[in-house]
């Protein structure tokens, strides 16, 4: 048994709490390879699309962009594969894990509210990163060549990431129990993606563009694509601004609507 | 100091009152049992010790410091143990990842090998959690309560949905530990484990504490009127007794007194001297049971479920 001691004040103990993290990602880590059919489906859905497309579609021109479909298609799996895990999956998996209580026994733990939350950013970083490296691998067979931009594309593929954490974060406030969970995200995700230019590319100033501009995933599409294939002439700033504000919302009605214990809606 | 101090505690959601003037201690070392039906506010003052809620009004303190001020709330969590009323463990891990991972939480946490003997699960620590029927699940629950190596320990119900030889095995290790000096507070419906664990207990109804003491007291149940009851002797009627008795149709009497010493001796000095014997000779006091039911009635006679929530 411990003996009480005077009460040390504050949540963040410095560079002893690092490794601490880092042992919070591996367990966050472990627990979703011990599911390998979830794993397998978030993972795989990209790679299987990506193989899907680049074999019937890759030589398929997009005229506006001067490149081909093959090209196009490799960066715009990759902002589906940020969005399956940092939003799709991560909001499902924190609505289940909150209406299972264990957010709540997360919470009575001396595990630092912070440090569980940067644990799960890494956590499904690690998740997306892995399935971006899956698609450029699967690319390279396919011939296609990129990131032109490699510093602008890493940075892009970091802000997609956090955008897309911090949105599923505030939408899964929004969820009201765990049998919900799955259909709520899983409709906005492929509603805002499938007319986003994942499927087919949007060229912009159109009607849709226009509209879908609104949503973080049509500016990671048209990000990554910019910077995979160097397009001239094109800026990722205001894609980057508009994915950024989107994160700032997201907190917001994270912060807003939080709740540790099951809501069972 | 002691463990826990609460004083004229109250919470409210809106117009709904979860608890209203609740005060009590618990010392150092004590194990302490919050009784009450359901609705009653029990689970709601534990998680405001735990620093989980936010009290509407009054003063507590947990460890000597308010679990409300998030500024100790790391340092508490790192000195209390928490059983929840639900389970709550991640499936896919195996209970000796799970306690693992839950140990790495704590500065002075017990050895997992330790634990998983003391909850009992030496022969389940690889399996998956998931593949655990539901009372040994409860007995991780219990284990992840411990692993901390806490000095004070909150048990929300912790032998709900055990058998009878889980719900012992529990109380021995709850015993065990208070034997250690661990503090524990334990809320619980069933008697018989107020009964073999707590050294006191306070009795919550209508989001209030409407008695506290020992088992042994509260409710009066040491003073006041007892019950002796014994078999009549053949050929002995009632009414040929030295003091007034009641008749029961198993032949058994049963006499009301406050003065059981003196009706006692008159007794057994009436047996002596007519050669009787007063077979199954006992003397009753209130159960802990009828205590508890006596406090919890309402006017209408039925037990007061108020959802506080």
């Amino acid at each position: 048994m411990s003996t009480t001691q005077l009460p040390v004040r504050g949540s963040f103990r410095g560079a002893s709490d690092v490794p601490l993290v880092w042992r919070q990602v591996y367990f966050e880590q472990l627990s979703f390879w011990l599911n390998p059919i979830g794993a397998a489906i978030t993972i795989g859905f990209s790679v299987i699309f990506v193989v899907f497309f680049e074999s019937f579609e890759k030589h398929s021109s997009v005229d506006f962009l001067h490149i081909n479909l093959g090209q196009y298609y490799l960066p715009a799996f990759m902002a589906y594969g940020i969005m399956a895990a940092c939003f799709n999956t991560m909001a499902i998996s924190l609505v289940n894990r909150r209406e299972m209580g264990l957010l709540k026994r997360l919470r009575l733990s001396p595990l630092p509210t912070w440090m569980l939350m940067a644990a799960m950013l890494v956590n499904w970083m690690i998740i997306a990163a892995l399935q971006i490296v899956l698609v450029l691998v699967v690319g390279l067979f396919y011939g296609v060549h990129g990131p032109h931009q490699v510093g602008l594309f890493i940075l892009v593929v970091i802000v997609g990431m956090l955008s897309f954490t911090a949105v599923g974060i505030g939408v899964s406030t929004l969820v009201p129990n765990a049998d919900s969970a799955g259909p709520i995200v899983s409709l906005v995700f492929f509603i805002v993606i499938a007319f986003s230019g994942l499927y087919y590319p949007i060229k912009s100033g159109t009607g849709l563009a226009t509209v879908v501009g609104i949503f973080p995933i049509r500016h990671l599409i048209v990000a990554l694509v910019d910077t995979f294939n160097g397009i001239p002439g094109t800026s990722v700033w205001n894609d980057i601004l508009v994915m950024l504000v989107w994160a700032a919302a997201g907190v917001f009605v994270g912060l807003r609507r939080w709740d540790w214990s099951p809501k069972r809606g | 100091m002691p463990a826990v101090s609460v004083e004229h505690l109250a919470k409210s959601y809106g117009n709904a009152v979860a608890v209203r003037d609740v005060s009590f201690e618990v010392q150092k070392g004590e194990v302490f049992a919050l009784l009450g039906p359901n609705g009653a506010g029990k689970t709601t003052c534990v998680e405001i010790l735990e620093g989980f809620r936010i009290r509407s009004s009054g003063q507590v303190e947990t460890l000597g410091v308010d679990p409300a001020d998030s500024s100790t709330q790391r340092w508490l969590r790192s000195r209390i143990g928490v059983v929840l009323q639900e389970l709550a463990i991640e499936p896919f891990y195996s209970v000796r990842q799970v306690l693992t991972r839950n140990a790495g939480y704590y500065e002075n946490p017990r050895p997992v090998d330790q634990v998983i003997e003391l909850i009992g699960l030496g022969e389940k620590s690889d399996a998956r959690i998931k593949r655990l029927s539901g009372g040994q699940q409860r007995r991780l629950d219990v284990g992840l309560g411990i692993i901390g190596n806490p000095e004070l320990l909150f048990l929300d119900e912790p032998t709900t949905g055990l058998d009878p030889s889980g719900r012992r095995d529990t109380w021995e290790l709850i015993k065990r530990l208070a034997a250690e000096g661990t503090t524990v507070l334990l809320t619980t419906h069933y008697m018989d484990e107020v009964e073999a664990l707590a050294d006191r207990v306070a009795v919550l109804f209508g989001q209030e504490v409407v008695a506290s003491g020992t088992p042994e007291s509260i409710g009066g149940r040491d003073v006041g009127a007892v019950t002796i009851r014994f078999k009549l002797p053949e050929g002995v009627s009632a009414e040929a007794l030295p003091v007034a008795a009641v008749p029961r149709e198993d032949r058994y009497v049963d006499i009301r007194t406050e003065e059981e010493v003196r009706v006692l001796h008159d007794l057994t000095g009436w047996a002596l001297a007519g050669g009787y014997q007063l077979a199954g000779l006992s003397v009753l006091r209130v159960s802990l049971e009828d205590v508890y039911l006596g406090l919890t009635r309402t006017e209408t006679g039925a037990d007061e479920e108020v959802a506080a929530r």
